[in-house]
């Protein structure tokens, strides 16, 4: 893997994702807040970074596909149950969530 | 007119839980470069120019599967998908006659799903006219803050044990859980955000590169019709 090949595929994943951000603000120079396709936006835009967090805690890539799917599934709920519990205080959301994730994997 | 104060508002905003939801994932971000054989400056241009974490993580794995060229560019358009309808939802949003429409296009460098989920949970709050320059200060905060984090997972990442990096990649996925149902406050988005979940597990088994997109159309689309009087009454 040479440094030319690095810098050529940081450049092709720079424009791919520029790309999406440049299309965003062109198409966005037409809509309203009150308008339908605004809210029918926010619905795919909430619907797919959904999506994105589910493909992530249950078929991840990279070193997370280390641990155990059981321990990824539980500690997703101890966040959530956490957050509310607290208040809907995040940190202790986050807290509860990597602990239990942690102790599954690697004390359990 | 450029606002100083909405800027450090947006900055100060930032600082705290919502850079280190992006920072500590951007840190492991760091160390897997490292392990992947990127060197430094390799590391900054990616988060400098891409800021957008699931596609950086996927051009790296595409690269060194041995992906072509057009692989990588497919892939991360792919994956970063998600930030055209996040971009078109949110312009609107900061939109004021004030700016000059080019300073959009680079205002959008910094949306990702951090800075798209704390702008919109402010907003409202916010004067028109100072929500450019506090999405400034949030969204370009949170830009260098990664960038800061991905150079010192690289850096630094020698001195934490495997086990310790892995625990800040999941705080990344539970960050935007957490977001994401803070700002459920519409019957529509709760059933958009709980089908696009179930539909991107049933898809993945089917077309795993497409199953976010599709499974994120889906649900968004049916949240909205579903609830379609709820939309004529907002």
């Amino acid at each position: 893997m040479t440094a030319n090949t690095i810098y050529t595929a940081i450049f092709l994943a720079t424009c791919a994702t520029y790309l999406c951000r440049a299309m965003g603000v062109f198409s966005a120079k037409n809509i309203n807040t009150n308008s339908p396709v605004f809210n029918w936006i926010k619905c795919v835009s909430i619907g797919i970074i959904s999506a994105v967090i589910s493909k992530i805690i249950l078929f991840p890539s990279g070193i997370l596909s280390e641990t155990e799917s059981e321990s990824r599934i539980v500690a997703t709920i101890v966040t959530l149950l956490a957050y509310f519990l607290f208040k809907k205080n995040v940190i202790f959301g986050i807290f509860a969530g990597v602990t239990t994730f942690l102790l599954m994997n690697f004390y359990f | 007119m450029f606002s100083l104060i909405s800027f450090r508002q947006g900055v100060s905003h930032a600082f705290g839980v919502p850079a280190l939801g992006l920072g500590s994932s951007m840190f492991a971000f760091g160390a897997y470069l490292k392990s992947s054989g990127f060197d430094l400056f390799q590391s900054f241009a990616s988060s400098f120019f891409t800021f957008a974490l699931p596609g950086q993580f996927v051009m790296a794995e595409t690269m060194l599967a041995g992906g072509t060229f057009l692989n990588i560019f497919l892939a991360v358009f792919l994956t970063n998908a998600r930030l055209f309808p996040m971009t078109v939802n949110l312009i609107p949003i900061i939109r004021h006659s004030s700016h000059s429409k080019w300073k959009y296009y680079f205002l959008a460098h910094f949306i990702a799903v951090t800075s798209w989920f704390n702008m919109f949970a402010v907003h409202k709050q916010l004067q028109q006219q100072d929500k450019f320059d506090y999405f400034l200060g949030l969204g370009g905060f949170l830009w260098f803050n990664a960038v800061i984090c991905t150079m010192l997972g690289f850096s630094i990442s020698h001195l934490v044990s495997h086990e310790f990096l892995i625990g800040l990649v999941f705080i990344n996925p539970i960050y935007f859980l957490i977001m994401t149902v803070s700002n459920l406050n519409e019957k529509k988005l709760t059933t958009s955000v709980i089908l696009g979940a179930v539909f991107s597990v049933v898809l993945y088994q089917y077309t795993p590169e497409w199953s976010v997109l599709i499974a994120g159309i889906a649900s968004g689309t049916l949240g909205f019709f579903i609830f379609k009087k709820e939309n004529n009454d907002s």
